[in-house]
C-alpha cells in the first residue's frame, strides 16, 4: 500500500509545526554527525583534547571495576592452584632445575656480550620507563583493538610513546588524557610493527588482523622462513619501538607468511610500561601516522 | 489493566515517576556506559549497547525519545566508547529517520517485524562502522563483523525487555 501523504498529527498548527521542526532537527543531526565524522577521519588531531577529557572521566570507572574482577579472578585461580598441588610442585621443581642451568649460561653470554660491546665501543641507551600502569579496559564492543591504561599526561605519557609489558610489546599510545591513555594494540589492523625473526634475524612486517592475531610477512620474498613456535621481536627500525622486545609467536603458517599470537595478551598482563620512543626524533614523526590511523 | 486491577498494590496515588519523560534517554546513555566494563579481550565481540537500547525504545514507543535526541546521545556514546567521533551521531540519527519511514510503510507490527527491523539497522550500523574503520587506516576483513552482528541480534530481545520494563516502571504501571 502506498504510504499516506504525510504524518499529520491533526488540525493543530502547533502540532504540525512541531513535527516539521522535529524532522528538520533530525536532518540537521545527520548533517552534523557527518561533519564530525569527516573531521575525525581527515583531521583526527582536532579531537585530541575532547577525547583526553572523556578518557579521564571514564577510565576511573573501568579502573575500580577492574579491581573487583581481578580479585574475583585471583580467588578462583588461587583455589584452582590448590587442586592437584603435589603434581604441580614436582613439575615446577624439575622446571626450576632446567631454568637455573639456563640462567647461568645466559649470564655468561651477557658478560661476554658486554665485553664485546665494550671492545667495539658501542654505546647503547637503555630506554627508560616513563610510567607504568594497569590495563583497565579494552574496546571489546568494536573490531578496532584499543586498550585503556591508567596513566596519562600527568605521568609524562604523550601520544606516540611505545607501551610494553614484561611479556612483550603491547602497542603505542594514541590518546592521552591527564590520568589515563588509550593504547593502539599490536593486534589492531592499523598497527604495523617492524620486527625480525628471533631465529635467523630475518626482517618481518607484523600487521594486526583485528581478531586478536597478527599477520607476519617476511620483507624479502622467497621461501617461507617461519616455523610454528617461532618468535618475532621488534627490530628497532623506524625508531619508535625499542629493539629486542618480543612481539608475537607463530601459531599457523600460510603460503608466504604466518599467523601469530601476541606475546603480551592484554587480558593477562598486569602492568603496562610506557617508554620513551627509542629515538626521540621518532616521537614527532610518530604523532602524524598515529593521528592518521586513529 | 486487568492485571493491574488484580494486583495487591495500592491502586491510589500511582502515577508516573518524577522526570518520567527523561528516563528513556537517560537509560540509553546508561547503556552506552556498559562499554566501560573492565572486559579486556583480544577480539571485539560486544554489541553497541546504547544503540540496541535506543532502537528498542524507538520500536516500543515512537514518542519516548524524540528523534533529534539521537544526535547528543550518539555523541555521548562516541566519547564513552572511544569510537570515531561522529560515527554514532550519524548512525543513530539516520536509524531514527529510517524507523520513521518504516513506521509509515509497515501495515502492522508484531514482534518478528520489530526484530527484523532491529537486525537490519544493526547490520547497517556495523557496515557503516566497517567502512569508516577502513577509511581510518584499519581495513580489517569483512567477515569479522558477522559474529558481533549475530550477538547483537540475539541480544536485542533482552534490550527490548529492558525498555518495556523501564517504561512500565517510569509510568508507574
Amino acid at each position: 500500500m502506498a504510504p499516506p501523504t504525510g504524518a499529520r498529527p491533526g488540525w493543530s498548527r502547533r502540532a504540525q509545526y512541531g513535527l516539521f521542526f522535529g524532522f528538520l532537527a533530525v536532518i540537521a543531526g545527520v548533517l552534523i554527525g557527518l561533519f564530525l565524522l569527516g573531521l575525525s577521519i581527515f583531521a583526527p588531531s582536532a579531537y585530541a583534547g575532547v577525547r583526553g577529557v572523556a578518557l579521564d572521566v571514564t577510565a576511573p570507572v573501568s579502573s575500580s571495576l577492574r579491581a573487583v574482577t581481578t580479585t574475583a579472578d585471583g580467588l578462583f585461580s588461587g583455589a584452582g592452584n590448590y587442586w592437584d598441588a603435589a603434581r604441580q610442585n614436582g613439575e615446577l621443581k624439575a622446571q626450576e632445575k632446567v631454568l637455573r642451568r639456563q640462567i647461568i649460561q645466559a649470564r655468561a653470554i651477557l658478560n661476554e656480550n658486554m665485553q664485546l660491546k665494550a671492545a667495539l665501543q658501542l654505546r647503547e641507551r637503555t630506554p627508560e620507563a616513563v610510567a607504568s600502569g594497569r590495563i583497565v579496559g579494552s574496546s571489546f564492543e568494536s573490531q578496532r583493538r584499543f586498550a585503556v591504561i591508567s596513566v596519562g599526561g600527568g605521568d609524562g605519557v604523550a601520544v606516540g610513546m611505545p607501551v610494553r609489558a614484561a611479556e612483550g610489546l603491547v602497542g603505542r599510545v594514541i590518546d592521552s588524557g591527564a590520568t589515563a591513555s588509550r593504547v593502539l594494540l599490536v593486534s589492531d589492523r592499523s598497527n604495523i610493527v617492524p620486527t625480525r625473526l628471533l631465529r635467523g634475524g630475518q626482517p618481518v612486517i607484523a600487521t594486526g588482523r583485528g581478531d586478536g592475531t597478527i599477520d607476519l610477512r617476511p620483507l624479502e620474498v622467497g621461501k617461507n622462513p617461519f616455523r610454528r613456535g617461532d618468535i618475532v621481536v621488534t627490530s628497532g627500525t623506524g625508531g619508535l619501538y625499542p629493539p629486542g622486545v618480543p612481539v608475537a609467536r607463530v601459531v599457523r603458517l600460510d603460503d608466504d607468511g604466518a599467523i601469530a599470537l601476541p606475546m603480551a595478551d592484554p587480558g593477562d598482563v598486569s602492568f603496562a610500561i610506557v617508554q620513551h620512543p627509542f629515538e626521540q626524533a621518532a616521537l614527532e614523526q610518530a604523532e602524524e601516522p598515529a593521528a592518521e590511523t586513529r | 489493566m486487568v492485571r493491574a486491577a488484580l494486583g495487591t498494590g495500592a491502586a491510589l496515588g500511582r502515577g508516573p515517576r518524577r522526570l518520567a519523560r527523561y528516563w528513556p534517554a537517560a537509560s540509553v546513555a546508561a547503556a552506552s556506559t556498559l562499554a566501560l566494563l573492565p572486559i579486556v579481550t583480544g577480539l571485539g565481540w560486544g554489541p553497541d549497547f546504547g544503540f540496541l537500547l535506543l532502537v528498542a525504545w524507538r520500536l516500543l514507543r515512537s514518542d519516548a525519545i524524540p528523534s533529534w535526541c539521537a544526535a547528543p546521545l550518539g555523541l555521548f556514546n562516541d566519547l564513552v566508547t572511544g569510537a570515531p567521533i561522529g560515527l554514532s551521531v550519524t548512525a543513530w540519527t539516520a536509524a531514527m529517520l529510517l524507523l520513521d519511514l518504516a513506521a509509515r510503510r509497515t501495515m502492522w507490527r508484531d514482534y518478528w517485524i520489530e526484530w527484523l527491523l532491529a537486525a537490519l539497522l544493526l547490520f547497517m550500523a556495523q557496515l557503516l562502522r566497517w567502512h569508516v574503520d577502513a577509511l581510518m587506516g584499519a581495513p580489517y576483513e569483512f567477515h569479522l563483523i558477522w559474529s558481533p552482528w549475530i550477538i547483537a541480534v540475539l541480544a536485542f530481545p533482552l534490550f527490548a525487555f529492558a525498555a518495556s520494563a523501564i517504561d512500565r516502571w517510569r509510568l508507574g504501571r
